[in-house]
């Protein structure tokens, strides 16, 4: 699997005194590498510091989060590539999970809960589609009347108050392992495959590159701009909805205000994955190494003592470190910023 | 298609007409469902709901007029109000706790601007992440605490005075009044325009790259400081989660006031126009009596609408150039 979807492969012509590659030529994008490596040596010494670092336990509880993150981080990762962002990804998690509460709240049966949430998820991504693509206004722009349009539609439905008593076929996300894995993980990593997929093997992930290196280059093309766009923000409401019920499994209670921290650390994720933020690239390992970086630096970091507003902190430095030393990495860009 | 427009359209086309149309439109219905909105106490309430958001959104104005964004405007202003009730607390003087909870403002702008101009970060990450650092650091150096207590000199900046009006709604008209100045009569002004328009021809007719960059981060740095005092003077009392958000409220009022997130583009009397309308919107809610989430339903909506209403103009433009004809 190419690093990135974006770079196409150089004119290899057979020349024999250029055959032998160099050593060290940076192939594609080297940022995912690069986190990963630190975050390799951080779970060295985080191990050898606290002998809890590599317990089961740890890693359950671990990667539980990272699962939820994870699928929103991958919705944002076609919206980042096209050239868009969502604001109201955080906003969406907690209306869906607000519609999983009152569904249940209602003696809904499992089935239909999940189906409401992520229904409700899809059809205000639909919504944030509808405006970007069909109408063309811009993303951050049209996300952040709809962050604020979403939560207050959310804050309405459940009069500010949180829900409980959720069914116990709910709580299965939750609590089911298959080979001492839990299945949220399992569900995330099942969804990355298919993002990489449709990301590098189908016309629609063709789409979303091409929109977010030029816009009107693709139009220009005869691409289905407008439908395409639709279709990303749709699949980021879809992904919000799921992390919803996940979060819902997960907390056995449903609040508006649940996916508040998510939109960000999305943002952060894909970006410390080494997708630039104005579009055009995008790769589904780079996105789960910058989510998984975030979560397993934050935990590690719980583990080493080290104060909980620290580890908020640390976690945008590395962000900040990552990006600056990617940009020095590949050099002054053409327009010269 | 449109002809050459002539110089009266174009004053009608422009977004702050059509703000201020929609503004005269929300004034006549709010005469009808609540004459009391009208009151001389509930406009000196809603003068002084405005006037740190003003502020604030002068600065943020800069910012987008130089097609950047800051995210951690919020985190800013939390950061200078607990450093100013801290020092205020421990005893220090009005003067220097003043000048150091500025300073505070401006040191945090540079390394905004800093990082997106040394180290070409985008400034929608570069925030985000200082976003996170400023707001972590705050909540360790506060453990979460509310300072509840505020200095009296302080308290007594949150009172109204001259007129009714409290010092933040005085402050805020001067700072428009500075910002317009500085904005259209001076090199620095004109080079944020130039620059937000496209910073490769900026620097063709010898704009530096930098300087653009590090005034609009810094005085947004400054302007959130000093909207900060007001904040924490009205409020009195703060906490390391204080202004969660404001940000994305000061970014909305500022859009809402036709200013283009991508640079180039932008107005302070739109920008007034939008702080008016999104504060207003919210006291007349209050005054009837509506709920806190129909608040946010409302001002979400007032946001979208916003937004597709100043991007007609802009579309048409588009499709212009897509045609090919002249621009």
């Amino acid at each position: 699997m190419s690093s990135t979807a974006s770079t196409f492969p150089p004119n290899s012509a057979p020349d024999p005194q250029t055959k032998r590659t160099p050593l060290f030529r940076p192939a594609g994008n080297l940022q995912p590498g690069i986190v990963a490596t630190l975050i390799l040596f951080f779970c060295l010494y985080a191990g050898y510091r606290s002998g809890d670092f590599w317990s089961a336990l740890n890693w359950r509880l671990l990667v539980q989060p990272l699962a939820e993150a994870g699928l929103v981080s991958l919705g944002m990762m076609f919206v980042i590539a096209s050239g868009g962002i969502d604001l109201s990804a955080g906003s969406i998690i907690g209306l869906s999970a607000v519609a999983a509460g009152l569904a249940a709240h209602h003696g809904w049966s499992v089935p239909a809960i999940e189906g409401i949430a992520i229904l409700s998820g899809l059809l205000c991504g639909a919504f944030n589609g509808l405006m970007i693509g069909v109408l063309r206004l811009s993303s951050i722009l049209v996300t952040l009347g709809s962050m604020i349009l979403f939560s207050g539609i959310a804050l309405a439905l459940s009069s500010g108050s949180s829900f409980a008593g959720f069914p116990e076929g709910l709580l299965w996300w939750n609590d089911a392992t298959f080979a001492h894995i839990p299945v949220e993980f399992l569900l995330f990593l099942g969804v990355a495959a298919i993002a990489a997929v449709l990301l590098q093997r189908t016309l629609w992930g063709h789409y979303v590159v091409a929109i977010g290196s030029n816009p009107v280059t693709a139009r220009y093309s005869g691409y289905p701009v407008a439908l395409s766009t639709f279709a990303i923000y749709s699949v980021q409401g879809l992904l919000c909805g799921m992390t919803g019920v996940l979060m819902v499994a997960r907390l056995a209670s449903a609040r508006a205000d649940m996916g508040q921290g998510l939109m960000l650390m999305a943002i952060a994720a894909v970006v410390l994955g080494g997708a630039p933020i104005e579009g055009g690239a995008a790769s589904v390992l780079g996105t789960v190494t910058g989510v998984g970086a975030f979560y397993i630096v934050q935990d590690g970091l719980l583990l080493l003592d080290v104060p909980p507003f620290v580890q908020h902190a640390l976690s945008s430095v590395l962000l900040l470190v990552a990006v600056a030393f990617g940009n020095l990495l590949r050099g002054k860009r053409e327009d010269g910023r | 298609m449109r002809k050459i427009s002539s110089t009266r359209q174009r004053k009608l086309d422009r977004h702050e007409t059509k703000l201020a149309a929609l503004l005269v439109l929300f004034a006549t219905v709010l005469a009808f469902v609540a004459p009391r909105f009208f009151g001389a106490a509930n406009l000196s309430l809603l003068a002084r709901s405005m006037g740190v958001l003003l502020i604030v959104a002068v600065g943020m104005l800069n910012v987008i007029i130089t097609g950047g964004i800051d995210i951690s405007a919020g985190s800013i202003l939390a950061v200078v109000s607990v450093v100013l009730v801290r020092l205020g607390n421990h005893g220090m003087g009005a003067p220097y706790a003043l000048a150091l909870g500025l300073l505070t403002g401006i040191f945090l702008g540079a390394i905004n601007a800093a990082l997106i101009a040394e180290f070409r970060i985008p400034p929608i990450v570069a925030t985000l992440g200082t976003a996170g650092l400023f707001r972590g650091l705050l909540l360790e150096w506060t453990q979460g605490e509310w300072e509840s207590s505020i200095p009296a000199w302080l308290n007594a900046w949150g009172r109204p005075r001259w007129g009714g009006l409290d010092a933040s709604v005085w402050t805020a008209a001067l700072v428009v009044v500075i910002a317009a100045m500085v904005l259209h009569r001076t090199q620095i002004g004109r080079a944020l325009f130039r620059y937000g328009d496209s910073p490769i021809a900026a620097a063709r007719v010898g704009i530096s790259r930098r300087q653009p960059i590090y005034f609009a981060y810094i005085s947004l740095g400054f302007l959130t400081a000093l909207g900060a005092i007001f904040y924490a003077a009205q409020l009195g009392a703060v906490q390391g989660n204080a202004a969660n958000g404001y940000e994305l409220t000061v970014i909305a009022a500022v859009v809402l006031g036709g200013a283009d997130i991508l640079g180039g583009r932008g107005s302070l009397a739109g920008t007034f126009l939008g702080v008016l309308l999104l504060c207003s919107l919210q006291q007349a809610l209050v005054l009837l009596h509506v709920e806190t989430f129909w608040q946010n339903i409302a001002t979400g909506a007032v946001v979208l609408a916003g937004v597709i209403f100043s991007a007609a103009p802009s579309y048409r433009k588009k499709i212009m150039l897509r045609q090919g004809s002249p621009a």
